[in-house]
């Protein structure tokens, strides 16, 4: 796509720096320090699994904990929980090896609605999520420190899922679990080194959407769900 | 140990005990005290008015004056500061640099010199009274002098210390700033002098002048009867 | 709106400030929970010094070489299909922004917070081509309702309180709640869901830009960005131009510091990376992205003693530690960016004209360079300004300039130094009771409003210094 006014933009940006434009060669130095790789470091992961569970208090999501075998249960009381009568959720490849499609049709059977994002479907997306009570997605990378889940955004996997409904649920895979943003930053440099493109949209998502713009009450739930579960399941 | 006094201006004006018993301390640690008599001010209400011409006519003068001293010890955190800024101002000055350099390398603030360069925690005093104490902006974040004045409070015999609620907080003083912004100014020190009111000391201990002016100001405007002590007081009295 | 706001002079805006109790109350107990916050993530990290060290050497490396980073920030913007449109004024940006908004016939355009389109005055650009253009973010959406300019660069309606809250939705959006902050919140969600749902441009700001990938990223609490960056086929991200980072790897640290720094999270609870259009199959996110670059008087501060100012990562630490800010409030710097960094900021961007008063208000305490998690040494870059002021704008009164001229012969000058001192009891009697001056002269007079000023002492130390080496010799 197009590019307007680079050269004279940044022509008059050198020569306010004094020196010639650099266009190439240039390398990042050795940082002094590396604080970040620090943090967390050496902690096993049902350590780190402690860590995400404390943290999870701090940014007001449920904690919950199970295997593959339980994982349906697990998942259908949180949708109960949640009174959810509307599922929308990715179409991840990890459906089958969870057997979610199997969770899926069951509590279609009792009556939900579920729609699994088909790209198909287009907008029509959209308007499911925007009425859905629930959206549930795998989390790609979950960090630990901040607990924090890593959605790599594509068509199997859009952005509203976690973004539009009332009720957010993540399942962790406790293999994505990693100390911080440090991991995950590295993972994406070192793909996007090795020439695979990043994904449109990454979101880091912490927990419920909040504000606290109204003086400095800190309000849960804002423009994107109002509750999260986070449901770790031992791999 | 030969050390000079730096007096500041505003003690050698407003309050000649500080700088008497700043003499008396360091002579009892064994320090032989002189006094440089053309010493002046170390240029920082022009420097932080923006007046660096100018203030460099007053900082040439205190290099000169200092020459041929083995250490400079004032009793403020703010004017040793400011001498410590002075290798940054005369860097390009190929005939003040190196004696830039100098002066900033031997001044010392005195608790900073008792402690650190001395290695002297208790002078021995006595004092009988509740004590809070104001860590001056200067003092703290411009020469990095965090724990030296605490440190000999504590060695204090009788001494009763009270934390100072949001402590790190500027009282307003901040030079010319308290006379340009006097409105912003005097709600800051109104502030401050909450925050002493609160602890319900009977001294106000501060390692400068100029927020010791300023503070003691505002009690005084106030009715209040906390006194206001520069730390050098406390620490000579035995 | 543009980077000066309003017309009221200097001393106006302070009186103002000064006094209005409620603002100055809340202003206080927001600066305490930021405050607290931040020290408890840097005590939790234990080596915050560290993570500041390596904040500073990246933004230096970056700044040092922002030409290098923007080309390939474009080119990789570019590859993945997103247009980029590098502004170097204001009114080129909005020209721009304005085309594509006339282009899409577009009617409505949902925003996230960003202090860049305040700063170029976008809003008011797209009202003019008949667009309707609303704030997303539950503090900017009060604001824009109320039309109030925001005060703090992170919480913009922090001056306000709940009742003005509910009254202008009441007023403006008919609301018949009550002014719990959580009714309002809960209203600002459907009514906003609504803009979202039927916005046809959305435009957001850039926290960071990832030039190896072309990635620009939204750090954001409410949701709100990702709202603006999920819904509308056209996208358009705004961003000043010293906000690129090489990689994902530095990102990961200027994210971490802004969030700690900003609000006391390890990360706010969207951090939210966007590379150029969606990809095929993709359902949501732009079909048309475009990112506009700003200079607007940026590159006028690179290769000068201010070039570390564009360092700033927009956390407002600074803000939020500063004694002056929290006294006066935001609007008192009649800028869109106040507090320190709005007081170094403003007059490299928008000349010294009209702010020039911003660098004197500070006491100089250092607070804000002490919080920096950057390390911008932003009350020296005060003292820079004043030097400025003074002797290259020589815009201080005449007054002022002799006094100095004054002080410069009296400090260069041993005799005339002692002298004075010697004097200045006796100068200062006529305005002396009971050792203290309650209502001084000249320059005095503002200090003893608030209180009282010494005599000076009856002996100075020189004298008494004097008199006892005399009589230890004698």
């Amino acid at each position: 796509m197009t590019i307007m006014n680079r050269e004279s933009f940044l022509n008059n940006v050198t020569a306010n720096l004094h020196r010639p434009r650099r266009t190439e060669g240039v390398e990042r130095p050795e940082w002094s320090v590396q604080p970040q790789d620090e943090v967390l470091s050496g902690l096993s992961q049902d350590e780190l699994v402690d860590v995400l569970e404390k943290h999870c208090a701090v940014i007001h999501t449920e904690f919950k904990r199970t295997d593959r075998t339980g994982l349906a249960a697990v998942l259908k009381e949180t949708v109960e929980g949640y009174a959810g009568k509307t599922i929308v959720a990715s179409s991840d490849p990890r459906n089958a090896d969870y057997g979610l499609h199997d969770f899926y049709q069951s509590i279609q059977d009792d009556g939900l609605e579920v729609h699994l994002w088909d790209e198909k479907e287009g907008k029509g997306n959209q308007a499911v999520a925007e009425r859905a009570d629930v959206g549930i997605t795998f989390s790609d990378i979950t960090l630990a420190e901040s607990g924090t889940v890593t959605l790599f955004n594509n068509k199997y996997n859009g952005r509203a899922i976690s973004l539009m409904p009332r009720n957010y649920i993540a399942i962790i895979p406790k293999s994505t679990i990693v100390p911080r943003l440090t991991q995950a930053t590295k993972q994406i440099h070192e793909a996007n080194e090795a020439g695979n493109d990043v994904a449109s949209c990454v979101s880091f998502v912490s927990g419920p959407s909040n504000s606290a713009d109204i003086e400095m009450n800190l309000i849960v739930g804002v423009h994107g769900p109002v509750e999260v579960t986070y449901i770790v399941v031992d791999d | 140990m030969k050390v000079s006094l730096f007096i500041t201006c505003l003690c050698d004006m407003f309050s000649s005990d500080v700088g008497k018993d700043t003499v008396e301390i360091l002579e009892r640690v064994g320090c032989e005290v002189d006094f440089p008599e053309t010493q002046t001010c170390c240029g920082q209400p022009a420097y932080n008015s923006g007046y660096l011409t100018d203030a460099k006519e007053s900082m040439k003068q205190m290099m000169k004056a200092f020459r041929f001293s083995d250490y400079v010890v004032g009793p403020s955190g703010s004017c040793v500061g400011m001498l410590k800024e002075y290798p940054k101002l005369f860097e390009n000055d190929l005939v003040w640099r190196d004696e830039a350099k100098r002066l900033a390398d031997k001044s010392y603030e005195v608790t900073q010199f008792l402690v650190d360069v001395l290695g002297v925690v208790d002078v021995g005093s006595t004092f009988k009274g509740k004590i809070t104490y104001h860590p001056s902006c200067h003092m703290t974040r411009i020469l990095g002098v965090k724990d030296a004045p605490m440190t000999l409070l504590k060695h204090v015999e009788g001494a009763d210390l009270t934390e100072l609620p949001a402590k790190e907080d500027c009282c307003g003083f901040g030079g010319t700033f308290a006379v340009k912004n006097s409105m912003i100014s005097g709600e800051m020190v109104k502030e401050k002098a909450a925050h002493v009111s609160e602890t319900g000391a009977d001294y106000l201990v501060g390692g400068d002048m100029g927020c010791l002016l300023n503070i003691g100001g505002r009690m005084r405007r106030e009715g209040k009867h906390v006194k206001v002590a520069h730390i050098t007081e406390i620490l000579n009295q035995h | 709106m543009s980077i000066k706001l309003g017309d009221a002079s200097y001393e106006e805006r302070v009186q103002e400030g000064v006094q209005n109790e409620f603002m100055r109350q809340a202003v206080a107990s927001a600066q305490g929970r930021f405050r607290s916050g931040k020290q408890k993530q840097a005590d939790k990290l234990g080596n915050w010094e560290d993570w500041r060290t390596l904040g500073e050497e990246i933004r230096t490396h970056t700044l040092e070489n922002i030409d290098y980073y923007l080309q390939l920030l474009s080119d990789n913007v570019s590859k993945r299909g997103g247009n980029v449109f590098f502004a170097q004024t204001a009114e080129e940006a909005n020209d721009y922004i304005q085309h594509v908004i006339k282009e899409k016939n577009a009617q409505k355009v949902v925003k996230s917070k960003s202090m860049v389109t305040e700063e170029i005055g976008m809003n008011e650009a797209l009202e003019e081509v008949g667009a309707d253009v609303v704030e997303s973010d539950l503090g900017e959406w009060i604001l824009q309702l109320d039309e109030d300019p925001p005060s703090h660069i992170v919480a913009p309606a922090v001056h306000k309180n709940k009742e003005q809250v509910k009254e202008t939705f009441t007023e403006k959006k008919g609301y018949n709640q009550s002014s719990q902050p959580e009714e309002l919140a809960s209203f600002a969600r459907e009514q906003l869901r609504q803009e979202f749902l039927s916005a046809d441009v959305g435009i957001t700001g850039c926290n960071f830009a990832v030039a190896e990938s072309g990635a620009v990223t939204l750090v954001t609490n409410e949701g709100n960005a990702r709202m603006a960056t999920t819904i509308p086929d056209t996208q358009i991200s705004v961003m000043g131009m010293e906000r690129v980072v090489p990689t994902y790897e530095e990102l990961d640290i200027l994210v971490s510091l802004l969030t700690r720094a900003a609000v006391g999270q390890d990360l706010t609870s969207y951090v939210t990376s966007i590379t150029g259009t969606r990809l095929e199959g993709e359902t949501d996110g732009p079909e048309d992205y475009h990112l506009v670059i700003v200079d607007n008087g940026r590159s006028k501060i690179l290769g000068t003693e201010f070039q570390s100012a564009l360092h700033c990562i927009r956390c407002a630490a600074c803000i939020n530690v500063c004694p002056v800010y929290r006294h006066v409030g935001g609007h008192a710097y009649g800028s869109v960016y106040p507090g320190p960094i709005g007081a170094v900021l403003t007059p490299l961007l928008d000349g010294y004209e009209d702010h020039k008063e911003l660098p004197y208000a500070s006491s100089l305490c250092g607070a804000c360079t002490e919080a920096c998690p950057v390390k911008i040494p932003l009350h020296e870059q005060l003292i820079r300004h004043r030097e400025i002021i003074v002797e290259q704008e020589k815009m201080t009164p005449r007054s002022e300039r002799l006094a100095m001229k004054g002080f410069a012969k009296w400090g260069s000058s041993p005799a005339a130094y002692k002298m004075s001192t010697a004097m200045a009891r006796s100068a200062m009697k006529p305005w002396t009771k009971d050792e203290t001056v309650a209502n001084g002269p000249g320059p005095l007079k503002g200090w003893t409003v608030n209180r009282d000023f010494p005599a000076p002492a009856k002996q100075t130390f020189r004298s008494w210094f004097k008199e006892r080496q005399k009589g230890g010799e004698s």
